[in-house]
């Protein structure tokens, strides 16, 4: 006698997977037929939405692998995806996306795409530059393959890679925040505190690439007043919200009037400190005011990056039949690549003559006359 | 019967099971959480939308065909060995194994790789367990072993060269693991044993003082000047494991697995067959008998996690040279998996092979579901997790019911008498 009822046991659990899947059929959602793709209602972003046809049917088949951290993340792997969605409304696509969780699984991963037969995949991105040692090796073994990536160049030739010129964008947010910190101030839900000269920067994990971020900045601000003071600080996670707000908390507790952010969703508590304090913050990577949007009355500017584009020109020659392997495409100011945007909500309340010093000065540096330092070290 | 009786009664059964009766209970916790994941599956299924259904049962279309996931999770992390055209089910009776399939590929590879890493990771953290202690700076001794192992063989292996000198940097480069990662844990041992300071908090909070000292180091005064990522020069081959049969670009060495076997048996019978491993479990079992009978506690609690540790920090020593071949932060989280595979295996360092194999199929499966299927990788997520929760829950009864239930329950047909203290009964 072990005090166990056989029967009963059955009865709980073969009762409760009846309920289960009675249950079923009052799911909403479930496959729409043969219909071609359906459009999401769910609007949440981690949902995939690959076409079932056949691989002849489609003009191209397009693997992505996304940077740690995955989708969701409101600005770096988001806007990559933005570049695959615009792509597919344009052409007729069948994707599938993956999300690595470690830097040691990008191999693996780029290996799984390349190898598989069913289907094809015409081109394969990798986002992020974390992934470059591992496609370095991936592409070789590969020849075959068409890949692409961002952030980083990989020199093989069957490889397009697309960086950025992020100091360059910067550069134009640390001139706005200079003109307008010494200034009184307001829009929105923030104004400046015209006595302080104090401006912020919040950094994801310190690197290389998000030191050029605080590298464009810092040169900005000096070249308007080299008075004004600027804190930076970084948070050592690109999706610690909390400690995103704890850094802006204490700049803003020192008198800066703008935070501007390079740290994917830690800025988010970026956000969340100058809603707080009133005081105004910018955004990175994509207009932040419409895809943060509840933060709209604080977020004066983002320095947008268009990985869209990059995905979208990759995509555009793997279907146009003009992808040539090899090739580095620099994205600066003059393409578009970055920008400087204006909120949404309260950009318009900038002065014309803080908008004209900035085109001004974004202009001087497509035509070469200002050149932006890479490293904090060097401003 | 009151509840109380019945639920000893139940835990009593389960710390009798035998060595047998443990691994049919946790096959047929597999199957269970496998029947689980599949209504799972179903309903994600009716949750999302889709053009097409990928199958429909009971005219009922869904969008992921729960087979097709297993197949990939558990099969893909093998190579996908099985013929398409082999489907007793469909009346197909194909060759079993798919034409062209090559054992030696890379799937295999990752599984093989995350397997050996999770073994150095799940002893650590059973040989501290065994001693009562919850060692979980795993993690944190982990990355020090690595760093350490990544720093000093960029400085000597320059010296040497050829297959002599590729025993010398290896036998080298793990025994710096060990002693980075043995002295990171001696730390958390000796304020346990002086100054009687939790080891749950101290390794907890080592953990993130291993991770900024690895992100200093590694964006600092090691930086590899030529890379965007914080990581150190790469190492030359010759420091590395050689990839005896499988290819250079699966990251994965047979030397390094069979070390990590060897090391199974080694602290196999360093617990069970020596007078030290004698000291640790009873210290573990029953600290005050163990003082009485001539133990030494202060010193068995500090060699435990110095050995604990410096386990770990072979584990970080391997993934260094096997794996990424220089050191860069963002490590996985090898050492917090460790507890896992150490509870799964009962803290047993046999068990904790096959506990890391078992952790190694789903790791490496779940790259190929997440690549071939539509399936969220949120969703693999999920029945991972599901898989491994109902596998260890037995072995997780079984050693709070060791613990909580008088010692003469050996007689099945007793009635059980009450419990020593009173304890949760969840």
């Amino acid at each position: 006698m072990s005090g166990f009822d056989r029967r009963q046991f059955l009865k709980l659990t073969g009762g409760s997977s009846v309920v289960a899947l009675s249950g079923l059929a009052g799911c909403s959602g479930g496959p729409s037929g043969g219909a071609e793709t359906t459009d999401n209602s769910d609007g949440g972003s981690g949902d995939d939405e690959t076409t079932t046809q056949s691989t002849d049917e489609v003009d191209a088949n397009i693997g992505m692998v996304y940077a740690t951290g995955g989708l969701g993340d409101g600005s770096f792997n988001d806007q990559a995806q933005s570049g695959l969605k615009d792509a597919n409304e344009e052409w007729d696509l069948a994707y599938e996306e993956a999300q690595p969780e470690n830097v040691s699984d990008f191999a693996n991963y780029q290996e799984q795409f390349a190898q598989s037969t069913d289907p094809e995949y015409d081109l394969i991105s990798t986002i992020g530059f974390l992934q470059a040692d591992a496609l370095s090796e991936t592409a070789a073994d590969y020849p075959d393959q068409k890949f692409m990536i961002v952030d980083s160049v990989v020199e093989e030739p069957n490889v397009n890679s697309y960086v950025f010129a992020e100091h360059e964008g910067s550069y134009l947010a640390g001139q706005l925040v200079a003109m307008l910190t010494s200034t009184e101030f307001s829009a929105g839900a923030a104004e400046t505190v015209s006595d302080e000269k104090t401006v912020g920067f919040v950094g994801g994990v310190q690197s290389d690439l998000i030191e050029k971020f605080e590298a464009g900045f810092r040169a900005g601000v000096a070249d308007i007043d080299d008075e004004i003071s600027i804190q930076s600080s970084y948070v050592g996670d690109f999706n610690d919200p909390s400690g995103g707000k704890e850094a802006a908390l204490t700049m803003y507790g020192d008198g800066a009037d703008f935070v501007y952010h390079a740290a994917g969703n830690t800025g988010t508590g970026v956000f969340q400190a100058a809603q707080e304090e009133g005081r105004f913050a910018i955004g990175v990577d994509r207009d932040q005011s419409l895809t943060k949007d509840s933060y709209a009355d604080v977020i004066l500017a983002s320095m947008v990056k268009r990985v869209d584009t990059a995905v979208y020109n990759a995509i555009d020659g793997v279907v146009e039949g003009t992808f040539e392997g090899g090739n580095v495409t620099p994205l600066g100011l003059q393409d578009e690549g970055v920008a400087l945007v204006y909120g949404d909500e309260i950009g318009s309340d900038v002065p014309s003559d803080v908008v004209d010093t900035v085109d001004s000065a974004r202009q001087a540096i497509i035509d070469g006359d200002i050149s932006v330092p890479t490293s904090p070290d060097d401003v | 019967m009151s509840l109380r009786d019945r639920l000893e009664a139940v835990l009593a059964r389960l710390v009798r099971a035998s060595a047998t009766e443990r691994i049919l209970i946790s096959s047929a916790s597999l199957l269970l959480s496998v029947l689980v994941g599949f209504v799972l599956i179903l309903m994600a299924g009716r949750m999302t939308s889709c053009g097409t259904a990928a199958v429909s049962y009971f005219g009922v279309g869904f969008c992921y065909d729960p087979f097709l996931v297993f197949n990939k999770l558990f099969l893909g992390a093998l190579g996908n060995p099985i013929n398409p055209d082999f489907n007793p089910l469909q009346g197909e009776f194909g060759a079993i194994i798919r034409p062209g399939f090559d054992l030696l590929n890379g799937q295999l590879a990752t599984t093989l790789s995350e397997t050996t890493i999770l073994i150095f990771a799940g002893l650590a953290v059973a040989v501290a367990f065994r001693a009562g202690i919850f060692n979980i700076g795993a993690q944190g001794q982990l990355v020090m072993g690595a760093l350490a192992t990544a720093i000093v063989l960029l400085y000597v292996a320059p010296f040497v060269s050829g297959a002599f000198g590729t025993l010398v940097l290896l036998t080298l480069g793990i025994l710096i693991g060990a002693t980075a990662g043995g002295a990171f844990a001696a730390i958390p041992g000796a304020l346990l044993a002086y100054a009687e300071a939790n080891e749950v908090i101290t390794t907890i909070m080592l953990n993130f003082v291993a991770t900024a000292i690895a992100l200093y180091l590694a964006a600092n005064r090691f930086k590899d000047p030529e890379s965007f990522a914080n990581q150190t020069v790469a190492l030359p081959d010759v420091a590395l494991f050689p990839n005896v049969v499988f290819q250079p670009r699966d990251d994965f060495s047979l030397l390094a697995l069979g070390f990590a076997i060897v090391l199974v048996f080694a602290i196999w019978y360093l617990l069970t067959r020596t007078a030290l491993g004698y000291d640790i479990r009873t210290s573990g079992i029953q600290p005050t008998a163990a003082e009485y009978a001539g133990v030494d506690a202060e010193r068995t609690i500090v060699t435990s996690m110095v050995l604990s540790g410096a386990l770990a920090g072979v584990g970080g020593a391997v993934y260094v040279l096997m794996v990424l071949g220089n050191f860069q932060t963002g490590v996985p989280s090898y050492g917090f998996d460790g507890i896992t595979v150490s509870i799964l295996a009962g803290n047993s360092p046999l068990g904790v092979g096959f506990a890391a194999l078992l952790f190694g199929v789903l790791k490496s499966g779940s790259i190929v579901v997440d690549v071939g299927s539509d399936v969220p990788p949120q969703l693999v997520g999920v029945l991972r997790g599901l898989i491994i929760l109902f596998v260890a829950m037995p072995e997780f009864f079984r050693l709070i019911g060791a613990r909580i239930l008088p010692e003469n329950i050996a007689e099945p047909e007793q009635a059980a008498p009450d419990g020593g203290e009173v304890t949760d009964d969840e």
